[in-house]
């Protein structure tokens, strides 16, 4: 096999700053064109699990591959392939827009200039602005443009909207979506914000307390969930499939369950479960018992 | 790459070589005036007192006497070179974010260390080399009249400015990754470069190499002796000399007060303190070091300064490479 069939797979991947775990046992494989929405509130881990994914950190324990490579490598080969857009969109504030084109140009070997100017020119950002005088909205665009310019094979934003008011994230989600139709382009990105993600990502990672709470394609995600509604009850639960969370009001339980057979009791209902409902109820899990975990500062 | 370099640091160099080139020119104008007093060149008068070079040389210290004191203003300047280049190198980069951006391109994080490092190291070093330059030739005249080995000679002329800057660019550039501030790295910077100079000039150097000494007796005739301790006892007035002073017969050192009061002694005998110490066998000492040793001297200062610049920019690298955040 030429291609890969994953851009991006972890195993046991983990990463501790001094005594504290920032992620821990993060397996995940996402397939090559799919657009992952990375999600978890903040301190979950996320901007660390994507900085070990292009490389800006190195793994404590365990292993990322990225496009069939190791990013902790730092080669120019597995840097070029993997465009990165941090959180804020950090850029050199003195720096017109053009001196940015001009810094990627020098240091990626197939930086697309022509695609860049065409992109700004479309949204009317001037090249001869300091970034620093550009609005945010702009600054993420321009952040964007040089990333993509870069004629990734991986795309990684952090939290790419979440300093835009509306208009600037809808503009920003309508470039990104449209970059990654025309090229097919395997994005990861994180979010804190449910509802938007929902048109725009085929695949899920849900990240809490430096853990995977869940992950795969989000239309088979939400085929495995079903929300059971009945009578309330407390008895043993579990016949219904594996219960993820269970509510009771006055008169009724709601369970949502995960690869359920459906309806097995009289007086159930078993009903489609939306995303963000999904996202919730896995966030609103209490935070995994620790086990004996062996310290390693003994 | 280099273009990155020189698009990011050129507002420093740039000022820096103007601070450089305004000194440059300043010591140009008021050197040339100083050579004017010596139509002959100022190695003529050197040692030599004809009525023209008593005359030139008064006019020396009367017209050119604030060389000095500016001077040793000057020596700061080395450790603005390396600072202000230094300083921001990493510290910008971790301050304001873009370490994610410089980081991801196709450049690998360990080549743009390298780069940036080799460039801006080199422009430090340069920058120093030119204002050593224009010190140097500024300060000939006084050099060959007073010697290279006083402080406002040996540390700003040769080569020990570019070890400065370089360590003064290394300080900065690794307390900027640790501290990753540029502001706080330019003082902490600060703090280092002022104690390794002072600690260096003042203990280290007077001992690269075993300093000479000359013992000789005092003799009757002569007249000059200074209780404060003999002066111009090496053969070469361009020596630097480290300390003197009298021992007695049996070759203890005198202290300053002892030869005092032998003065005062003579003064009430009605002697010269030449004659007196001379009957008593007093002997003078001085420990010095030849003129000649200049450039070891300045060999070996400039080793330990890069020596260090060295160490410091493996820490950087060390730092960057486990890195970050």
């Amino acid at each position: 096999m030429t291609t890969t069939e994953y851009a991006l797979r972890t195993d046991g991947l983990g990463k501790r700053y001094r005594r504290t775990w920032a992620l821990e046992d993060c397996s995940l494989a996402v397939p090559t064109g799919r657009v992952t929405a990375l999600v978890g509130p903040n301190g979950a881990g996320k901007s660390t699990l994507l900085r070990l994914i292009v490389g800006l950190l190195a793994p404590t324990t365990g292993t990322v591959e990225v496009l069939g490579e190791s990013p902790a490598t730092n080669t120019p080969q597995v840097l070029s392939r993997v465009g990165f857009l941090a959180q804020d969109h950090p850029l050199y504030k003195h720096f017109t827009v053009a001196d940015l084109l001009r810094y990627g140009r020098s240091c990626n070997v197939r930086f697309d200039q022509g695609l860049a100017e065409r992109r700004l020119a479309r949204l009317d950002i001037p090249l001869d602005r300091k970034a620093g005088a550009l609005s945010g909205g702009q600054q993420s665009q321009v952040a964007l443009a040089l990333a993509l310019a870069k004629r990734p094979d991986l795309l990684v934003l952090d939290e790419p909207m979440a300093a835009l008011d509306p208009v600037a994230r809808l503009e920003f989600l309508q470039a990104l979506m449209g970059a990654v139709a025309a090229d097919g382009i395997t994005v990861v990105f994180s979010s804190h914000v449910v509802p938007e993600l929902e048109r725009v990502c085929d695949h899920l990672v849900v990240l809490d307390h430096s853990r995977v709470a869940l992950a795969g394609d989000i239309d088979a995600l939400l085929d495995e969930h079903r929300l059971l509604v009945g009578p309330r009850t407390t008895a043993d639960l579990d016949r219904a499939g594996t219960v993820v969370e269970a509510t009771h009001s006055d008169r009724h339980t709601t369970l949502l369950v995960r690869d359920g057979g459906g309806v097995t009791a009289p007086g159930w209902q078993a009903d489609p479960i939306g995303l963000e409902e999904l996202v919730l109820a896995y966030l609103r899990r209490p935070a995994r018992q620790e086990p004996a975990h062996p310290e390693v500062s003994a | 790459m280099t273009w990155v370099i020189w698009r990011q640091h050129r507002a420093e160099v740039l000022a820096l070589g103007l601070l450089v080139a305004a000194i440059g020119a300043f010591l140009l104008a008021v050197g040339l005036s100083m050579r004017s007093l010596f139509p002959d060149g100022a190695a003529h008068c050197a040692g030599v007192l004809t009525d023209a070079c008593s005359t030139a040389i008064r006019r020396l210290n009367d017209e050119h006497g604030y060389a000095s004191k500016m001077l040793s203003l000057f020596n700061l300047v080395p450790f603005l070179i390396g600072a202000f280049l230094g300083a921001p190198l990493v510290a910008r980069e971790l301050e304001t974010g873009t370490w994610q951006f410089a980081w991801t391109q196709a450049v690998p994080r360990m080549r743009w260390l390298a780069v940036k490092l080799a460039a801006l190291g080199t422009v430090s070093a340069a920058l120093a080399v030119a204002l050593s330059s224009s010190i140097t030739w500024f300060r000939q005249p006084l050099d060959v009249l007073d010697g290279r080995f006083s402080a406002d000679a040996f540390d700003l002329e040769g080569l020990v400015p570019a070890g400065y800057a370089l360590f003064a660019f290394a300080a900065a550039t690794a307390a900027g990754t640790l501290l990753r501030r540029s502001l706080p790295a330019f003082a902490v910077a600060l703090g280092a470069f002022a104690a390794l100079r002072v600690f260096v000039a003042g203990w280290l150097r007077p001992n690269f190499q075993a300093p000479r000494t000359i013992t000789e007796p005092v003799a009757a005739t002569d007249v000059d002796l200074d209780p404060g301790g003999p002066r111009g006892m090496t053969a070469d007035r361009l020596d630097w000399t480290l300390v003197s002073g009298y021992a007695d017969s049996s070759g203890r050192h005198l202290s300053v007060v002892e030869a005092v009061q032998m003065d005062s002694a003579a003064r009430r005998a009605g002697m010269e303190l030449s004659a007196y110490m001379h009957e008593r066998g007093v002997q003078k000492w001085v420990q010095y070091h030849p003129a000649d040793r200049f450039w070891a001297f300045q060999l070996m200062e400039t080793a330990i300064f890069a020596g260090l610049a060295a160490a410091l920019l493996g820490v950087v690298v060390w730092r960057i490479k486990r890195r970050v955040h």
